[in-house]
């Protein structure tokens, strides 16, 4: 850890090569029908975890959670991004956007990638909500909204959902 | 608050996964710092979510990591010379302090050195003046001894040769405890005497010795009475028919006063 935050080289090659298939994963199961972006969004994760590596806090969690969590949110934005979004054929009409990105989800059972094989052990109203809101990246009012349901009630739903995949991963 | 609750509330799944809002984020890392069960707890999934992940791994493409540290390496020099400065100079401080406490201590050893080399010196040379004083008194004392030596044995051999000629002086009627040796080596003409007993004398007079040749006295040398039990050799005559000892005034006469005659010894040679 100490010659990652001194930024070795060899110390950061050694990282790449531990992590670079998790995080690789995770971006795939984001970004998921476009795998030389996934490539991009990877190079540039690990080129902000070398910037970045200085303002990681061991107390918070562990440096996997950490990487994670920049692969997870840069695969999020990549996702939003103007360019990705006209990218995709099959727009929905903007003001029918939640509706049509929730349908697709409940509708994608196949060829699911690490934590999504997870989800499928989810009730579907469960895994939806994981889905939108992990892999998709939207707050929990964006969901109530979405999905026209209470806020509590997403809130509730995903906390269920979160403990019954940790149930799983046992 | 009820720490178990709120483990098994799914707050952990939610803060580690990124799901959590801003305060509640805030109030899980509070908790943290109070309770190291949720810490414990919050590791475990951790691990977990970090296992399931790896075995899950999706090998990128291999021209990723080349991109990657290509693009680090370029970051890595440039950044080296704006943070690594300040470390070489505190290198340079510490080197410098170091090489100046060595400079320090080599010319303390160096001056240490001079006071004990100039001490060494001095007391050398005193040693050997020393030495070479102690030599020379020796050297004088054997050149003395030599000479002593080769006297006594001249002198033995002069007595012991059989053309010496031993003659007993006798007191006179003005001396008649008087006695001594004249040893006379007619070959060699040298004149040895043996002082027996003779008494002493005022500091102004001395003994003379005198050879009577031809019925005329001949100087022989003045000796005094200390000079006791010492073999003397007096001047060297070829001729004597009797020696003769008067007292005379510090460093003799030309003549003998014959009435302050103390001894008288006939030769053998009498012609």
């Amino acid at each position: 850890m100490l010659a990652l935050k001194e930024r070795n080289n060899q110390a950061f090659g050694f990282l790449y090569d531990n992590y670079a298939g998790a995080l690789y994963s995770i971006i795939k199961q984001i970004i998921t029908d476009n795998n030389e972006l996934a490539s991009d969004v990877l190079q540039e994760v690990f080129i902000n975890i070398w910037r970045k590596i200085e303002t990681y806090d061991q107390t918070k969690g562990r440096l996997f959670t950490w990487m994670l969590n920049i692969a997870r949110n840069a695969s999020i934005d990549t996702l939003r991004s103007k360019s990705y979004q006209n990218s995709q054929k099959n727009q929905e009409l903007p003001e029918n956007v939640y509706k049509g990105v929730a349908n697709q989800i409940i509708q994608q059972n196949v060829d699911n990638i690490g934590l999504k094989k997870v989800l499928e052990t989810l009730k579907p109203e469960h895994r939806v909500l994981v889905e939108l809101a992990y892999f998709k990246g939207f707050t929990h009012e964006e969901i109530a909204e979405m999905m026209s349901i209470p806020l509590g009630t997403v809130k509730t739903r995903i906390r269920n959902a979160l403990l019954q995949l940790r149930q799983f991963l046992k | 608050m009820n720490i178990k609750e709120y483990i098994e509330s799914g707050i952990i799944e939610s803060y580690v996964m990124g799901l959590a809002s801003e305060s509640e984020r805030a109030e899980f890392e509070r908790y943290c710092t109070q309770y190291p069960e949720l810490v414990a707890a919050r590791r475990k999934f951790e691990e977990k979510l970090e296992a399931y992940a790896s075995e899950n791994a999706v090998a990128p493409p291999p021209e990723v990591k080349v991109k990657v540290l290509e693009a680090v390496g370029k970051e890595s020099r440039t950044a080296v010379p704006s943070n690594q400065p300040p470390k070489i100079i505190n290198m340079e401080n510490q080197t410098q302090s170091r090489s100046s406490g060595v400079l320090k201590f080599l010319a303390a050893a160096c001056v240490l050195l001079a006071v004990a080399m100039v001490f060494l010196y001095f007391q050398t040379k005193q040693e050997n003046q020393d030495l070479s004083k102690a030599n020379d008194r020796l050297l004088q004392k054997v050149t003395e001894t030599d000479s002593i030596l080769n006297r006594i044995v001249g002198e033995q051999k002069a007595i012991k040769d059989s053309n010496t000629i031993v003659v007993n002086m006798v007191g006179t009627k003005v001396a008649p405890r008087s006695s001594a040796n004249v040893y006379w080596d007619s070959a060699s003409s040298k004149v040895y005497l043996v002082v027996k007993n003779m008494p002493q004398l005022p500091t102004d007079q001395q003994y003379q010795l005198w050879a009577l040749i031809d019925g005329k006295p001949t100087d022989l040398g003045v000796f005094d009475a200390t000079d006791q039990k010492v073999i003397l050799q007096m001047k060297d005559t070829r001729k004597a028919q009797a020696f003769a000892i008067t007292i005379e005034q510090k460093g003799g006469a030309k003549s003998p006063t014959l009435e302050k005659m103390q001894s008288l010894g006939k030769t053998m040679l009498t012609q």
